[in-house]
């Protein structure tokens, strides 16, 4: 009862912070876009535009009001899931309709990385610490310092080249929506995926084994040996889980990094994402898009941090 | 914590990391001199030639050697890289040495704006940046040093709460030096070797960032090369000319493989524990 108290007050705590922290972000992601150069109506009207069609634009989209009164409309709009209608990209249509129809691929493509990544550096970073020394941990060290020096746009174009247009095993543009069939999402995505997932799994194989290798040879584990256990048990109940706290967190400060490659790589491989989506609005200067898009990119890094802590809290009950 | 010149010899990843880096930093610096072709004159008699000994990475699509274009689009690249991670590096250190040494109102407010930028992923606060400053070799060094400070910011606050108790820096402040003296001449040499490992990380980074920006053509804009647009321009052709963007690529990582091993060798060197700290 205590615990689930304990849990509850954590639980609303973060839950406060990750709405101040968004509160924050949407401030200045608002007031940024305002000092930034250039004016909304310049950029979407052009160079060309009378100073009738700028007036008349300026009083459609209610620029001229001032600006703390254009924040409030903002922000009280996109509390209640209004994140108003897009300038340019797609005229009128509201933001929050065409975010919500890519944001599950965005997301789908992400957790795949990550998934992948954990997947491969689970493996490679208990095995390379297993054998630490070995020929196989020299080429799985070797082969992570060369993952994380290999920028994700550029190793999509290295795997669009080797398996879909040399060996034709993938597909190397276009994604299906999960919803419209897991399978062929599972396998339009592999590639995007794993042009991001190869980098994120180089830092967590490092990361987990030099935690393995840390943990390894401390007092408890010699004790643990001393009284008879299996080297599986001691491996998986005092080496693995004291090894993963520092994994987890490491997975938890990657998160930016990997939301962030999924804007290139989406675009590469044509997936309908909220990065690509981004980067046409960053074009056009759509700038309400623009705002929406860093803000549920933003919410994601949050809600992902939110989750991450949770789980080093319950692996280190010391931090509660 | 002196970089001792013999331990970092003896240490072979940094000897292999500073010789790469060593080899691209003069190719990039003396390579464009050296050679005959120009980064941004056509050459209509040698469209798309594939790598030859006089064109060791080929040509694109105007006829123009694409390893000039590299070693010029190199020190763009490098350029923009350095200067965004170092202005980072200032303001993030002086921010996170004052949280920690002062605490207050102040270092608070600085720290949650680190916060918040670290809060968002990386790609997307340079794109972000991009819309609000518009493109351009300098809005990019920006867009690098907002994204790479809270990260110094974070890891001197950590250092400098570490040291700032140690009986020296006590000594320093009963001898009555002045509190700049103190921050410069006791605390900051004490920190500044996991700040010297994340510089040659983050230069690594900006890379990338530079890079990807100027791919999808939201940062140095042609016909200026850089890294980013001479990969942008392989896009075009992939298909029937894949040498220029792959070439790029690999020349790309491997400067990246220089930087990313002396900062490994390097953390090995100045502090073998640091990685546990990070």
């Amino acid at each position: 009862m205590r615990e689930l108290i304990s849990l509850l007050a954590r639980v609303a705590q973060g839950a406060g912070a990750i709405l101040l922290l968004a509160l924050l972000g949407a401030a200045a992601v608002f007031f940024a876009m305002r000092a930034g150069h250039g004016d909304p109506a310049l950029a979407v009207l052009g160079d060309m535009a009378t100073p009738e069609t700028i007036a008349a634009f300026r009083l459609k989209w209610q620029l001229n009001d001032p600006l703390l009164v254009q924040f409030w409309r903002w922000l009280s709009g996109a509390l209640i899931g209004d994140f108003g209608a897009s300038m340019v990209v797609a005229t009128g249509e509201p933001i929050v309709k065409l975010v919500g129809s890519r944001l599950p691929n965005t997301l789908f493509v992400g957790a795949y990385a990550l998934a992948l990544a954990l997947v491969i550096s689970l493996i490679a970073g208990t095995i390379s610490a297993l054998r630490h020394g070995k020929l196989i941990d020299s080429a799985s060290t070797s082969l992570a310092v060369l993952g994380i020096s290999m920028p994700d746009f550029w190793l999509s174009y290295a795997l669009i080249y080797a398996l879909a247009l040399g060996l034709g095993i993938f597909p190397s543009y276009g994604f299906t929506t999960p919803s419209l069939s897991l399978a062929g999402a599972l396998y339009s995505g592999f590639l995007p995926a794993l042009a991001i997932a190869a980098p994120m799994a180089a830092a967590f194989t490092r990361i987990l084994r030099t935690a393995l290798l840390e943990t390894l040879f401390r007092d408890h584990v010699r004790v643990a040996r001393s009284l008879g256990h299996s080297e599986n048990f001691i491996f998986l109940h005092h080496v693995f889980r004291n090894a993963l706290i520092p994994y987890v967190t490491v997975i938890g400060l990657q998160v930016r990094y990997l939301l962030g490659g999924t804007v290139v790589v989406e675009r590469i491989f044509g997936v309908n994402g909220v990065g690509s989506l981004m980067v046409d609005a960053a074009f056009a200067r759509d700038y309400p898009l623009v705002q929406a898009c860093a803000l549920v990119f933003l919410a994601c890094v949050l809600l992902v941090n939110f989750a991450v802590d949770l789980i080093c809290t319950r692996l280190d009950p010391r931090r509660a | 914590m002196k970089l001792n010149l013999a331990t970092a010899m003896s240490n072979k990843l940094a000897l292999i990391g500073g010789c790469v880096t060593g080899i691209v930093a003069l190719a990039v610096v003396f390579g464009p001199w050296l050679s005959p072709y120009s980064p941004t004159e056509a050459d209509f008699l040698a469209l798309l030639a594939p790598p030859s000994l006089s064109h060791p990475l080929g040509t694109d699509s105007f006829g123009r050697d694409v390893l000039t274009r590299v070693l010029y689009g190199a020190r763009i690249s490098l350029a923009v890289s350095i200067s965004g991670v170092l202005a980072a590096a200032v303001f993030g250190v002086i921010i996170g040495m004052m949280a920690a040494w002062r605490g207050g109102l102040w270092s608070a407010v600085a720290m949650r704006f680190c916060d918040l930028l670290f809060s968002f992923p990386s790609f997307v606060l340079a794109l972000f940046m991009m819309v609000v400053l518009g493109y351009g070799v300098v809005n990019i060094a920006i867009a690098i040093a907002l994204i790479y400070m809270p990260i110094f910011a974070r890891l001197s606050r950590n250092m400098a709460l570490l040291v700032k108790d140690e009986p020296y820096v006590h000594a320093a402040i009963l001898m009555g030096q002045p509190t700049h003296s103190v921050l410069l001449r006791e605390i900051l040499p004490n920190i500044a070797a996991p700040v010297f490992v994340q510089i040659a990380l983050g230069v690594a980074f900006g890379i990338v960032i530079e890079a990807g920006l100027s791919f999808l053509g939201l940062g140095v804009q042609p016909p200026n090369p850089s890294l980013g647009t001479i990969m942008a321009d392989g896009r075009e052709y992939f298909q029937r000319a894949p040498w220029v963007l792959t070439l790029t690529g690999m020349v790309v990582s491997i400067a990246l493989l220089g930087l990313n091993l002396l900062s490994d060798g390097l953390r090995d060197v100045m502090d073998p524990k640091l990685r546990a700290r990070l």
